[in-house]
């Protein structure tokens, strides 16, 4: 008689436990945006209690607001603006951070043959995206000769970044959001929190699954949006990888017909035509970041390649609006019906 | 007797699940359509689009309108899925196809994705 | 087997295929209301004749409607072979272990259950993947489950009654 006692409450129980627990003890999703480094930074993370995310989520917040402060190119008072002030002068003391995301910028610059390179600065900064200025051919001429990852140069025994040419600039614009996103990951690691994303305005760095067992979804933003609706060309399913998009829609004007974007061939001056739209998928947000642009600027066939030697994934979004994709994609990439 | 002691406890504990089910999935934000198992659409519910798949059974037609979802057209044997209409939270399931059609929100934010690469 | 229990089994399997063959052709306007009638015939086996002759006839039942319609191995047959084998088995158990406890309604809704839950695991580990999409059907499942069982319960324990009644004008305590 006891037996029978027992079972109806624990039946109901049981019941009532499974239908209440959708989504498993593993934590729940908490997410929040701040402005940093001059863009929209959003933090996810996945964590049993409110005031653990809290915590981790401030402590990634000021990580990528120090390291913004090291390499903003518009502060006097940053390591990368004494760079730039000491070109063609001295060498000049950084600290490590700024070191190694400049040494990463150089050894994507050697692995793209220059299609990324770092010192672009001169070049970039004669265009206004807003005040749709465009500078002559002239003038992107004369600049040229500046823009050469090859007279940088890195000492690592004693911490130090000079700039061989009086007049060289670098501009980390390319690099830095993606290495900013593995800087705030590994400070939410060693908050103890197992899964998350952080986004540096579009470059993204995930890891972990949620708490459902998934992997994190994210789209990927078609270059060529015409409304609220198609903002979406495609979505991927990432874990413990990053991936960063450079498209032509980001920073343009169209002047005469044509369009005038950010993304400038570092051997001509001039913005790359061959692609829409490029992302990289890999597992540091340093690399997806930089190599977004490099593939970006060599277009869908010398990109492949690039992406294949270095083991790399992406999706490429060519002129004509073809869509290339690195065959290690396969059952992850869902594209949207549209396209 | 024990019999409707049993009765009665499921009764009550189903009708309660049903309710409890109702209200424990958040609103739907997105529309993910599973293909023998594996997520193979992931489309956001605010915007209207029909989708056409193929099964073992055949063609099928999703319809999301109006924040809502429906199988409009199936060719499984009992088309259950069709004649469940039009749901804005909950499942839909081909189970001659193996298409499952979940309209929820989960940890996905707008659009259906949890971040968006730009 | 006795040649008599033999006997038994073929006509018993026979009239719960007949049970399940009048089912499919009531028309369902609500889908998912499977009746189940056949079960009936599997609840006044186990209390009559034991629960041996109960799995056979379910088995035999099963299988020979899954041949009739052409649907043998198919997925359908999965779902209603696992969920016929746990009812019975798991009304068998109930029955050989709590005696009289529940009656044939009880027992019914047992079976009832069980056979959604076995349907309810295999369809979530064969076809639906998804943990949510389950546990939000179940409780209607297991609602009409509940209340086809306690009609075909019901329906069996008139039978049950009637039988013994015929068998010698009294009722009789089960086995």
């Amino acid at each position: 008689m006891n037996r029978k006692r027992l079972f109806f409450p624990a039946l109901f129980c049981l019941s009532v436990v499974l239908l209440s627990s959708c989504s498993g003890g593993n934590g729940s999703v908490y997410r929040q945006s701040k402005a940093l480094m001059d863009t929209y930074v959003t933090v996810t993370v996945v964590s049993p209690s409110k005031d653990k995310a809290e915590r981790a989520v401030q402590d990634a917040f000021s990580t990528i607001e120090r390291f913004g402060d090291l390499i903003n190119f518009f502060s006097d008072r940053s390591e990368l603006s004494k760079i730039n002030r000491n070109a063609g002068i001295a060498p000049v003391k950084v600290s490590a951070p700024t070191l190694d995301v400049v040494e990463k910028s150089l050894y994507v610059a050697r692995e793209s043959e220059g299609a990324f390179d770092p010192t672009i600065g001169p070049e970039i900064h004669m265009w206004d995206f807003h005040k749709k200025i465009k500078p002559s051919d002239s003038d992107i001429r004369e600049k040229l000769p500046l823009v050469d990852y090859r007279n940088v140069v890195v000492d690592k025994k004693n911490s130090t970044v000079f700039l061989k040419k009086k007049g060289m600039m670098l501009d980390l614009g390319g690099i830095a959001k993606g290495y900013g996103a593995d800087l705030a990951v590994g400070a939410l690691k060693r908050d103890g929190i197992r899964a998350g994303i952080v986004a540096v305005a579009g470059d993204i760095k995930t890891f972990g699954l949620k708490p459902d067992g998934s992997p994190w979804n994210v789209g990927i933003e078609n270059p060529r949006q015409k409304n609220a609706s198609d903002e979406i060309m495609a979505t991927i399913r990432l874990s413990d990888e990053a991936i960063s998009t450079s498209g032509d829609y980001q920073r343009f004007f169209i002047l005469d017909g044509r369009r005038y974007h950010h993304l400038l061939d570092p051997k001509t001056g001039h913005p790359a035509m061959f692609c829409r739209s490029v992302s990289v998928i890999t597992d540091k947000g340093v690399f997806t970041d930089s190599l977004a642009t490099a593939v970006f600027i060599l277009g869908p066939e010398r990109g492949m390649k690039l992406l294949q030697k270095l083991g790399m994934n992406g999706v490429i979004v060519d002129a004509k609006g073809n869509i290339h994709i690195t065959p290690g994609l396969k059952g992850k990439l869902t594209i949207e019906k549209d396209h | 007797m024990a019999d409707r002691l049993l009765f009665l406890v499921l009764l009550i504990g189903s009708v309660a699940g049903i309710f409890i089910a109702r209200d424990a999935l958040p609103q739907a934000t997105g529309v993910v359509i599973d293909v023998a198992g594996k997520p193979a659409y992931n489309f956001p519910i605010d915007v209207n689009r029909t989708v056409t798949l193929h099964g073992p059974y055949g063609k099928m037609v999703v319809e999301i309108r109006d924040r809502k979802v429906r199988m409009k057209e199936a060719h499984c044997p009992n088309l259950l899925c069709v004649k469940e209409g039009w749901i804005s939270k909950g499942v839909i399931v081909c189970l001659p196809n193996k298409v499952v059609i979940t309209v929820g929100g989960g940890t996905a934010g707008p659009k259906g994705v949890d971040a968006i690469t730009r | 087997m006795q040649l008599q229990d033999k006997y038994r089994v073929a006509l018993l399997s026979a009239y719960a295929l007949a049970l399940y063959g009048f089912e499919a052709l009531l028309p369902t306007p609500i889908p998912w209301l499977r009746l189940g009638l056949a079960n009936i015939i599997t609840v006044v086996a186990l209390m009559l004749y034991g629960f041996r002759t109960a799995m056979m006839v379910t088995l035999i039942r099963i299988i020979l409607a899954s041949i009739f319609t052409g649907t043998f191995l198919g997925p359908a047959f999965m779902l209603s072979f696992s969920g016929g084998v746990l009812s019975t088995a798991a009304m068998g158990a109930v029955f050989l272990l709590t005696r009289n406890l529940f009656g044939p309604v009880g027992l019914s809704i047992i079976g009832a259950l069980f056979h959604n839950l076995a349907q309810l695991t295999l369809a979530y580990f064969l076809f639906i993947q998804r943990i949510e999409a389950v546990l939000i059907i179940s409780p209607v499942i297991i609602l009409i489950g509940t209340l086809t069982g306690l009609t075909n319960g019901v329906i069996s324990e008139l039978l049950i009654r009637n039988i013994l009644k015929k068998k010698d004008g009294t009722l009789q305590n089960v086995h």
